[in-house]
This record gives C-alpha cells, structure tokens and sequence, in this order.
C-alpha cells in the first residue's frame, strides 16, 4: 500500500496514477473536499475553471483501489521496521494507518512580509481572499487592494472583481518586462500566452489597471499607502498613493510546507530563490528509502508541474514505467518554474518596511525593535538566539509565517547573509501541527 | 437552496449558509475582528485563510484555540473570542 498525504494537485495525480496498475492507495488530507487550495470544489463561483480537476476526480471516485481519507490532520509520521506509521486527528479522534511507501504532497502558503499595519484585521494574503470566494462563496471585502509580486495576484484581483468586489488597485513590485530575460521560458510554454490573454480580458472588462514598481507600505484605519519602490524594494519617499479600502491582499511568492518531510529526515537544500525544499531525484524519490516527494515542496512550480511530478512520483512508487515524453513535459515546466523564480525574487529592500512598533511575530507579538535589540543590546548573532530572546517563531505557527523573515532581518542587522544550513534550520519544526499534550503523551504507543 | 444555520460568537446570534467556515460566516455578515492579543489587546481576524497561521483561532463550544478558517459553522455552536 501506498500513503499519500495531500489531495491537491500533486497528491491527486500521484494517487490516480499509482492506481493504475491496482496499488491500493489511501489518500489522506485534512480539508473535506479533494482539490487542496488550488482547486476549490464551490462551483457557484463564475470564472472558476475545473475541467481538469473534474475528470482526475472523476477518475479517483471510480478507482476501486483508492480510499479517500478527508478532514484528516497529520501530525507525526514513524518507521517502523519496514513500514511507516502515520499517526492523524480526524475530528478530534487520534488514528493511525501503516504503509511500506508513502508520497508526500503536502503544497505551500503564501509568503507574508511584514509591513505597518499587516496585523491589522482586513490585511490578508490573497490566499485567504481566494479561499474565503472560491471555498466559502464570501467576498473579503469591497474595496480592495491587491499588491504582492508575481502571476498568482491576476487570478486573485480578477476572481475578486467578478464575484462584485471593487479592486482598487493591482500592484506588482516588479517590471512584468522583466520576463524579457527568460524567453525560452516562454516560447517552451506557449499555453501561458493564452491565459495571460485570458487575464488581460478580464482586467479590461473590470476596468483594473495593473500598476508596476509598487508596494503597499502601510495599512491604518482603513487607509492603505501604496509607495513606489526601486528594484532592491526599497520605498521611494516621493509618488506615495494613499487609498480608501476594506481589505488589502499582500502576497510574495510561496513557501512549501516541510514539515513532514522534514519529521522523517528527508534530506533539504535551498532554492535558486532562497526556499527550503526537499532534493529529489528524477523519479521523484526523496533521500530516504520509500518516500516520493511531489509538488510545491521540491520546488515552488504551480499547479501544471505539481501534476506531472506527482504522476510521475505515483507511476514510481508502484513500480510503473514511466514515459519520456511525462519527463520532457516536467522538464518544460520547470524552465517555466525557475525564469517564475527569475523574474519575480523577493528583494531584500523590504526589510525597511517595517517600522520599530510593527508586529513581525504576529502569534508572539514580537515587534521590529525587540529584534534588533536582541541583536544590538543581547548580542544574538544569528536567527536561533534571536529568536530564543524574543519568542519570534515560537507561537502557534511555529514560525511558518515569520521564521523565513525573522532570519533575514536578523542578517541584515548582523550584516551577514543567510547561510543555507539556516535557512534549512528555520524551516523545520518538530511537531507538523499543534496537538493537546495529553495526545503527545498517548501517542507513543 | 443552500440551508441556513444559526450559531453565536460572543453571546450575538449569526445565521450563515450550512458549509461556510465560522471566519466565513462572520465576514460575511461584516463582522471582521474575531479576537484581540494576548499582550498587547490588539484586533485580529483571519490572515493566511487556510490553516497555517493561527491568526484566526476561536474557542469553539469551550475548546480554545480552533482555527475558525477551518471549522465549518454547525447549527447551535457557541464561538467565543479567547480572552
């Protein structure tokens, strides 16, 4: 049998696609519906494309030898002897299941930067914005603001314009001309001609200006700034924009969940764009015997790359062959992912967003100015002290949204650059989801 | 027709379609902020939207720190912010 924990793309292709020679799999996931966050099952929302999500549903409802574990969390995995032990919580109850081999599939979140005013309620990731439409048919607000760098802001400011909101402005801190650097890139992937077109039409039916080089800066009592940056992301003092709004939706760029992966000891290395992935091999095998990786968490790609790595982790898991064309198909994507990369890198300039009083620990409540004084005044020298003096990370999050930032700021007041061994560092964490002591005690049977 | 269900956050009853999340539920009906800081006693409401951020937690018919991006709304639940 076959584990693969995540129903999103990667984990539905690996799971169709292991299914297919009668590998029993179990698919586990701790949402209610299949899809993870890229395809979202709430159909009542227009513009929502899912003729691909539909027919690889379709073909894992019909798969005798797939059993699809919903609203399951899992929060440990062990070896034992030759088979892996997850242990989950589905709805309250604490349950195991054994497999000799398991896929991880496990996606990514949105990478926040702090900003005055990001802690406010209205400020979200388009994540959010996307998921309350596309998952919950409820629209975050009227009047909003769309900023962030990247593809992923298009789909997000249009969805939100045709379900009625009024998207105040788009605005990318990067040149959209600096794609002109990775043509290869684009003449190897024509499809994204046609959605960028797809995207073009419905910013012109909503009336929405795509603005470039600009940044929100700070979000106060309704008010949002948006200032203008340079390429190192720096806010230039004159050309600041001030906007009324309800919501604004900050997004940069993604950062793939590990932690599973990262519990067993799945060997990890650090992206061209500075995120902690897992290595894998051209089959999509991990550095450990019997566990696949696929998806975001080897590389942040997009949906279309997530499917052939998963098809091609779930053909390898059940010891099918696996066709060339599925890898030159994977190899074209991932020129795509990496000129993604390219073109829209999160700069360090950022790091003079925040002011002394901004929260960036949002669950500890650790502003700038502890930071600093952590390093100034304690003498931390690197993320890991920092961190122990102020509690920066270790909320409930356990630093899935400021650990990544938490260790470049501290690097920029040390005036040191972030090693990869920290990098790797800071992305782990020992438990994959808060769970009640009392469970911690029981589990180890 | 999507069925209607009742719940209560903070003592105020709330009525939302059956299969919206609670933070759903409560934007939906304009009420954004669903909790305040430990420390600092600041406003807060749902930030990362699926799970990961913990921004968003509730006490759910006396359990504390559920994430209310996640759980959908059942009728009769009593949400409370966490003091």
């Amino acid at each position: 049998m076959i584990i693969v924990i995540g129903a999103g793309p990667a984990g539905l292709a690996a799971a169709e696609a292991a299914s297919r020679n009668g590998t029993e799999v179990a698919l586990i996931d701790s949402a209610s519906r299949k899809g993870g966050q890229y395809w979202r099952h709430k159909t009542s929302v227009k513009g929502y494309k899912s003729d691909r999500a539909d027919s690889l549903f379709n073909k894992i409802e019909i798969a005798p030898s797939i059993t699809h574990i919903p609203e399951a969390t899992v929060w440990s995995i062990e070896k034992e002897g030759e088979l892996f032990r997850i242990n989950y919580l589905q709805g309250g109850e604490e349950s195991s299941l054994t497999a000799e081999k398991l896929i991880l599939a496990t996606g990514a979140y949105d990478r926040s930067l702090p900003f005055p005013g990001w802690d406010k309620p209205g400020s979200m990731t388009p994540g959010a914005a996307q998921s309350l439409l596309k998952g919950h048919g409820v629209l975050a607000g009227k009047r909003v603001i769309v900023s962030g760098t990247g593809p992923f802001l298009l789909p997000v400011a249009t969805g939100l314009a045709e379900s009625g909101a009024e998207i105040v402005g788009l605005f990318d801190a990067h040149n959209p001309l600096r794609w002109l650097m990775s043509p290869q890139a684009l003449l190897l992937n024509p499809g994204k001609f046609g959605e960028l077109i797809y995207y073009a039409k419905l910013l012109r039916k909503y009336k929405i200006v795509p603005h470039a080089k600009r940044a929100l800066s700070s979000f106060e009592d309704g008010v949002a700034t948006v200032s203008r940056v340079d390429s190192r992301f720096s806010l230039k003092s004159e050309g600041a924009q001030k906007f009324q709004v309800d919501v604004v939706a900050a997004g940069w760029g993604f950062l793939p969940d590990l932690s599973l992966g990262g519990l067993v000891g799945c060997k990890q290395r650090v992206d061209s764009d500075g995120t902690t992935i897992f290595a894998v091999d051209g089959d999509q095998r991990s550095s450990l015997e019997n566990i696949w990786i696929a998806g975001e968490a080897t590389g942040i790609g997009g949906a279309d790359l997530s499917l052939l790595e998963g098809e091609i982790a779930g053909l390898s898991a059940s010891g099918q062959h696996i066709k060339k064309s599925l890898r030159g198909n994977r190899f074209r994507k991932k020129i795509f992912a990496d000129a993604l990369k390219r073109t829209y890198p999160v700069r360090d300039g950022w790091r003079s967003w925040p002011q002394e009083l901004t929260t960036i620990c949002r669950c500890e409540e650790v502003k700038l100015g502890e930071i600093r004084d952590s390093v100034s005044e304690l003498g931390a020298e690197d993320s890991r002290t920092a961190k122990l003096f102020t509690r920066a990370g270790m909320g409930l999050c356990q630093g899935r949204v400021c650990s990544r930032n938490v260790s470049e700021l501290v690097a920029g007041f040390t005036h040191c650059t972030v090693s990869d061994s920290e990098r790797i560092a800071s992305s782990n964490r020992p438990i994959a989801s808060p769970i009640s002591l009392g469970l911690l005690g029981d589990g180890k049977k | 027709m999507t069925k209607k269900i009742s719940f209560t956050f903070n003592g105020q009853e709330f009525t939302c379609e059956s299969g919206q999340s609670i933070a759903a539920a409560l934007i939906a009906s304009d009420h954004r902020e669903l909790r305040t800081t430990r420390f600092g006693n600041e406003p807060r409401s749902i930030f990362c939207g699926i799970g990961v951020c913990f921004d968003c937690v509730v006490v759910i018919d006396g359990v504390a720190n559920q994430r209310s991006c996640l759980i959908e709304v059942k009728p009769g639940m009593k949400v409370e912010s966490a003091s």
